[in-house]
């Protein structure tokens, strides 16, 4: 469970999606109702928000130092600056929806088939992202002879707006659903908001480190539970903090050149298998 | 858009988002949390408190900065 959520977490795939439908699928015994699969899940989101911490340790300092920077003078000088107060635009509408919606969501759509419906839908979302995005390319009449130039001609992630940069915050929630990928659609806004695939990746990475730590942290009062086994839950907590760092590195070199809508197609093949697996019982 | 009333109102909203967070924090506040019982809820006091500081940052953002004093007398 540690590796599959490290894994799927940062992947446009659904972590949550992954996590409802694999357990059913493969018989796995343990239950989503047990009252310590939530320390569980904890532990392991604060494995894959360290691995993010520490994949972007230096450009974490410099993002903190400039938030303080211009929270105090009341200015944004430097891009490092912007990017810190978009962060924290993009973080606030997550956090909120967070906090209100997100356990009423979830218990509306923990079931196999919701996940596997929601995965089909995700497909169709990162397939959807990608035409607009090749719409917006042959808009901008971008000519280039590869795909490494041709991205080069799309923004950094600190010239995205404002408004793009909550719009995009707001959408995590969405990943409350089970099989809608918070990545996905993150990395999705990021595209649609003019950003380059790769950078389109690293915001929505920064944007998750904040809301996945968070997410975490308020719930470790949990882990001191009585019954809950702290020391194979950190074990899967380390698996899950190494399969991030090296899921979040991969996709970085990846999204160079590459696009969304191989994950789109992957989502709607595994989400249309398992509804037939689910239907025929197999 | 920068203006001292906007700064005033958003300091002014600042102070309402950590009174509500506190407010949470103690357990007096129960509105729309998912365990009523709980005598404590963190999670909104930490929501109210980071809502407290961006609306402090946007009062900063709103405040007129660069005052020009205008004075009648001639230049040496």
């Amino acid at each position: 469970m540690g590796l599959l959520q490290g894994a799927t977490e940062l992947f446009p795939v659904s972590s949550l999606g992954h996590a409802v439908l694999i357990p059913s699928l493969l018989k796995w015994s343990f239950k989503q109702s047990d009252p310590s699969f939530l320390p569980f899940l904890v532990l392991l989101h604060i494995g894959t928000a360290t691995a993010l911490l520490v994949l972007y340790r230096q450009e974490w300092v410099a993002i903190i130092r400039g938030f303080f920077t211009a929270a105090f003078r009341g200015q944004i000088q430097t891009d490092t600056e912007r990017l810190a107060m978009l962060l924290l635009v993009g973080t606030i509408p997550a956090a909120i929806l967070g906090v209100y919606l997100q356990t009423r969501i979830k218990s509306l759509f923990a079931s196999p088939y919701a996940a596997a419906v929601f995965l089909v839908i995700n497909g169709g979302l990162m397939i959807t992202f990608e035409l607009l995005r090749r719409r917006a390319e042959r808009r901008a009449a971008v000519t280039a002879s590869s795909r490494a130039e041709q991205e080069e001609q799309f923004a950094h992630a600190e010239r995205i707006s404002f408004r793009a940069a909550a719009i995009v915050g707001a959408c995590q929630a969405l990943a409350f659903l089970p099989g809608i990928s918070r990545s996905g659609v993150t990395i999705g806004g990021g595209l649609l908001a003019g950003l380059r695939h790769r950078e389109a990746a690293r915001f929505s990475f920064l944007l998750a480190t904040p809301t996945i730590l968070g997410a975490g942290v308020v719930e470790i009062p949990q882990l001191f539970s009585s019954g809950v086994p702290i020391a194979e839950y950190v074990a899967a907590a380390l698996l899950s903090g190494i399969a991030a760092y090296a899921s979040a590195r991969f996709l970085l070199r990846y999204f160079r050149s590459g696009r969304l809508d191989p994950y789109g197609f992957y989502c709607i093949a595994a989400g249309l298998v398992s509804l037939a697996l689910l239907h025929f019982n197999l | 858009m920068k203006s001292t009333g906007l700064a005033i109102g958003l300091g002014v909203l600042g102070v309402v988002f950590l009174i509500i967070g506190v407010l949470y924090g103690f357990g007096v506040l129960q509105i729309a949390v998912s365990d009523t019982h709980s005598a404590h809820h963190y999670t909104h006091l930490i929501l109210f408190v980071v809502l407290a500081v961006a609306s402090f940052v946007a009062a900063n953002f709103a405040r007129p900065k660069g005052t020009v004093y205008v004075t009648d007398r001639p230049r040496r």
